[in-house]
């Protein structure tokens, strides 16, 4: 099973990828919304998992792209979120995602939603 | 557990890097660019410090991040005005994050109320209550409570639910409740990639659940939207300890996106719930997300002028795999990752952004390159004419080889370089520090921090540049009284500035202070004996003296520069590494001190000569011009000493042979002055008995089996595999006399 | 001589028992053989010459490039206080490992691996000052004395000038 993870923070990202090593997944990373397109370029996921607040491009301008290629309709993505407002989370759903993680996460939380989202 | 550790010290090298981001975008802001690029920047990056910080449990830097966040988030969202009293209290902030994040770094202990004041502030500006708790650090996966407001037709979150929390939370009695779930989705849940059968998988593994699907209205086959509705969903969930909260959980990401009811059922009571499964509807239900799959293909193939196939024989097909479906989840399948990867998948390799590299690995590749240039350029300088007119593939060959290696050293090089912004993004605090310590109103301008430098030099760049910051705002800059009596705006400026000159690299500070007061300098120097009592200095000499050790110039010893500690480190830090300290100064209007540096510490470009039998290299970087002896112009000083007058200037002579105890037969007139320019332009002469030529070399240690030797700066590999010795020509210039004069 | 007997017969039992025996390499200078311990030896390499360095005692006769790194060279003839030696290609270089220090010996030949016993090493007479000063012990081998070199002693010899 293939993550893209895409986070400005190296801190979250590395975490994310040693949780999911462990969890047996194989984590591809990627910095920015952008870099997170990029690296979907004739790559297949099964999953998503993105940030909301983020240089270059956001998590929610990210999924938007996303689900604008049609290939990638059925993709599972999980918003990562400190934010406790709900109108952020509702900005990801809007565009797109399909659940979210919130931060601090717990690894074994972080596996079980995956597992909510992802065949 | 080390693995935590690890993200640990990813975290804190992080947070330097935000805390410098901050730094500079505050920099910015308060030179008055409010632009929403730069408010966005700062919002995330705090942001970016307390996720993490929130990740490890560091409450305190938690807390204040939280709430310097909300009170950017707030000022980005235009809520509360960017003031120079907020902009003056998030700079105070960050240098408060900083030490948040130090404390929690060392594992030491903040006084309860630090940075309580700002904590306040922050709160009030953001009309935040005092009280809110931090919830989203304190819980995760908060289930939303099912309200499907926006839907019309209205289903029922659970009965129970307004009936209060007792009966939420209490599990359902053995044998005697169960749960019934009505589940229809929204076209919007497809469009967010949720898929009805994960939802499934995840409620039977609460308990054991029976799943029956009703297919709502099929339509017209013509008004069939491959992305429709039509099909939905009752669950029948039996177990123990069930709560309606869990099972919120599961459709917490579909709220809203469909419709759900949640029905507790006594068992008991009314046994006409218990649903019959109806095999011609499972049968004709169809997994509307296949049939979506399909009929997607189907369309492009509308597209491209192809026939469409009957969708309603896929349906019939699916109908089947929709009773797999049910069949599958009665046992609930243990929700385990999938290990298993094909080979082909693991040879797609995938793009990873960054890689952290130890800079061991680095400095061996460096060293390795460092040794290919020097043999390349072995092999070029043996490339005469007539092997030129012979082997011309072979010459065109070793030419390739020399770009390709020349562009490999280049790219090494470039892994190891970094903008010198990391050092000078440490210097506004330490400005403001400074200011608010002697009172006085200083303002740090900083050019070119994007200039980029090896990141060896980098490190050793740290300590000098704080000296000689501390030395501007303490003996430069003048306390705001005296600068208005001068005539200048009470606000000093102090300037730090980077650029690439050539091979080096400057870096200049400057302040427009009261300059270097050299009437007390000389006073002071002769008073300890630093300058003899008849000796006569230029005004250059005399400014150079600040650096000399034990010197300070204060007529108080300060808290901030100390007793001349500091200066003297500048010049033996940036020796160090192969660079010069100038110093120059204007009585009443301000000192510049520049620092010269190498762009790189692993190669060096040398003149190779010979004394005696011993091979030496002197760096280009020093050298002026070279004469031969029987042109150049000696004499003698009043001392003694032999000095060459060249171009009006009396330069002080070294005769290496002599200096290094080296036997030569050379007649003198045949050998070689080669003239050098040390730190502060003073000139000095060597006379050498050959000079062979230039060519790059690799630094080496004389330290690491033997010692150090005076006037040898370390030794290096020839092509021929000898050593050569590497002339310290500074070092040379400062050992006393009489071993050059003998 | 009175202290060989004394640390024969207190010793020798100890020492048996312990098993200890070390193995040599044995260098000749002059007439005259030295050894040291096998496991310090890095390199041995014919001498080719290294580049003088200005302003060091006489014995230091310079640097040599062992791949890479740059090893001071001790002419251990010199260093015993017998004068330089006058090198030929047949002269001979033993690279050794002196704590963290790679240094390198001139001498004439290197003669042979000995296997000795510890037990075999006798104290250095008093009063020849550099023998005891630059030797841990001497060891009788086939009629022949051996020195064995202090290495410590010979990389300390080598102070920064005043």
């Amino acid at each position: 099973m293939r993550v893209l993870t895409v986070d400005d923070s190296p801190t979250i990202l590395s975490m994310l990828n040693h949780v999911l090593k462990e969890a047996g997944f194989e984590v591809v990373q990627a910095e920015d919304g952008q870099k997170g397109l990029d690296a979907m370029k004739g790559e297949e996921f099964d999953v998503v998992i993105t940030d909301i607040n983020m240089p270059v491009m956001d998590g929610i301008e990210f999924i938007k792209n996303v689900r604008a290629s049609g290939a990638k309709k059925n993709l599972p993505i999980l918003i990562l979120t400190t934010e406790s407002s709900p109108e952020k989370r509702n900005l990801g759903r809007e565009a797109g995602g399909t659940g979210w993680i919130v931060k601090p996460f717990d690894p074994e939380k972080l596996i079980s939603v995956i597992h909510r989202v992802v065949h | 557990m080390s693995d935590l550790d690890e993200f640990k010290a990813t975290y804190f090298e992080e947070c330097s890097e935000l805390l410098l981001e901050l730094e500079e975008q505050f920099t910015a802001i308060e030179e008055g660019d409010h632009s929403a690029d730069r408010q966005n920047a700062v919002f995330r990056a705090i942001h970016s410090v307390k996720g993490g910080a929130g990740a490890f449990g560091f409450e305190k830097l938690v807390e204040f991040a939280h709430s310097f966040e909300t009170l950017l988030d707030f000022v980005r969202n235009g809520q509360v005005e960017l003031t120079s009293e907020v902009i003056t209290l998030c700079i105070r902030s960050i240098d408060l994050v900083a030490d948040f994040v130090g404390a929690a770094r060392d594992g030491e202990e903040l006084a309860d109320d630090f940075g309580a004041e700002e904590l306040a502030r922050f709160k009030i500006l953001s009309g935040e209550d005092e009280e809110e708790p931090m919830e989203e650090f304190d819980i995760e996966f908060v289930p939303v409570m099912v309200s499907v407001g926006d839907d019309d037709e209205g289903v029922t979150v659970s009965a129970d639910s307004d009936e209060g929390d007792s009966f939420d939370q209490a599990p359902l009695e053995d044998g005697l409740r169960y749960w019934k779930v009505d589940f229809t989705p929204h076209y919007e849940l497809y469009e967010r990639a949720n898929d009805p059968l994960l939802l499934f998988r995840e409620l039977s593994s609460l308990g054991e659940a029976k799943i029956t699907a009703k297919l709502l209205k099929m339509p017209e086959l013509a008004d069939f939207d491959p992305f429709g509705v039509y099909c939905s969903w009752e669950a029948e969930l039996h177990g123990d300890g069930i709560t309606e909260e869990a099972i919120l959980e599961v459709f917490e990401f579909v709220e809203g996106d469909c419709d759900l009811n949640i029905i507790s059922v006594m068992a008991n009571a009314d046994d006409d719930l218990m649903p019959q499964v109806d095999e011609d509807l499972i049968a004709a239900a169809a997994s509307v997300e296949e049939v979506a799959a399909s009929t997607h293909i189907n369309a492009l193939e509308q597209e491209s002028g192809e026939e469409p196939q009957e969708p309603d024989e896929n349906s019939a097909d699916k109908g089947l795999s929709l009773a797999d479906m049910a069949a599958e989840i009665e046992p609930p399948p243990p929700p385990k990752p999938e290990v298993k990867k094909s080979t082909k998948q693991a040879a797609k390799t995938p793009t990873v952004q960054s890689i952290r590299v130890d800079l061991e690995k680095v400095d061996r590749v460096v060293n390795m390159v460092g040794e290919l240039v020097i043999t390349q350029s072995m092999l070029t300088q043996q490339m005469d004419d007539q092997l030129r007119a012979r082997y011309q593939e072979m010459v065109r060959g070793v030419e390739v080889l020399a770009q390709t290696t020349r562009g490999l050293q280049d790219a090494v090089m470039a892994i190891r370089a970094q903008p010198v912004k990391s050092v000078f993004s440490r210097m506004p605090r330490l400005v403001r520090e400074l200011a608010s310590k002697t009172g006085k109103n200083i303002r740090l301008e900083m050019v070119g921090e994007h200039t980029e430098i090896d990141k060896a030099i980098i490190e050793q760049l740290s300590d000098p540049l704080t000296h000689m910051i501390r030395n501007s705002a303490d003996h430069g800059v003048e306390i705001p009284e005296k600068r208005k009596a001068a005539g200048k705006p009470e606000q000093g400026i102090i300037r730090i500035s980077a650029e690439q000159a050539g091979g080096n690299i400057i870096i200049s500070v400057e302040d427009d202070g009261a300059g270097i007061n050299r009437v007390k300098v000389l006073e002071l120097a002769r008073e300890r004996g630093v300058v003899g009592p008849d000796q006569q200095l230029s005004d250059e000499q005399i400014d150079e003296l600040v650096f000399a050790p034990g010197f300070s110039t204060a007529d108080a010893v300060s808290d901030i520069s100390g007793r001349g500690v500091g200066m003297d480190v500048v010049i033996s830090n940036i020796k160090k590494i192969g660079g010069s300290v100038h110093v120059r100064s204007s009585p009443g209007q301000g000192t510049k001190m520049l620092l010269r540096l190498p762009l790189t510490l692993a190669v060096l470009d040398v003149m190779l000569v010979e004394v005696g039998t011993g091979p030496y290299v002197i760096p280009l970087s020093s050298i002026v011009e070279t004469v031969l002896c029987e042109r150049a112009d000696f004499g003698y000083a009043p001392s003694g000493r032999r000095v060459l007058q060249i171009r009006g200037e009396y330069v002080q002579v070294i005769d290496l042979a002599v200096r290094f105890e080296m036997e030569t037969n050379l007649k003198e007139h045949k050998r070689f002055v080669v003239l050098c320019e040390g730190e502060g332009n003073s000139k000095i002469a060597l006379i050498v008995d050959r000079i062979i030529g230039q060519q790059q070399v690799v630094i080496k240690s004389l330290e690491e089996n033997f010692r150090r030797i005076d006037g040898v700066a370390g030794g290096t590999i020839l092509g021929d595999g000898n050593v050569a010795l590497i002339v310290d020509v500074q070092g040379l210039k400062n050992t006393p006399e009489q071993k050059s004069a003998a | 001589m009175e202290s060989f007997e004394n640390r024969e017969s207190g010793d020798i039992e100890h020492d048996i028992a312990s098993g200890n025996s070390m193995q040599l390499i044995a260098f000749m200078i002059g007439e005259q053989i030295y050894g040291v311990e096998i496991t310090t030896v890095r390199e041995i390499r014919a001498w080719d010459g290294a580049t003088p360095l200005p302003n060091t005692q006489e014995f230091v006769r310079g640097v040599i490039n062992l791949r890479g790194t740059i090893v001071p060279i001790f002419d251990l003839r010199a260093r015993f206080g017998d004068g330089i030696t006058n090198t030929t290609k047949n002269h001979v270089v033993v690279v050794m490992s002196v704590g963290e220090k790679w240094v390198g010996v001139l001498v004439d030949a290197v003669s042979d691996i000995l296997t000795i016993s510890k037990k075999d090493i006798h104290k250095v007479p008093e009063g020849d000052n550099m023998d005891s000063e630059l030797l841990n012990g001497i060891i009788t081998h086939d009629s022949k004395m051996v020195g064995l070199i202090d290495l410590d002693a010979i990389v300390a010899g080598v102070k920064e000038e005043s």
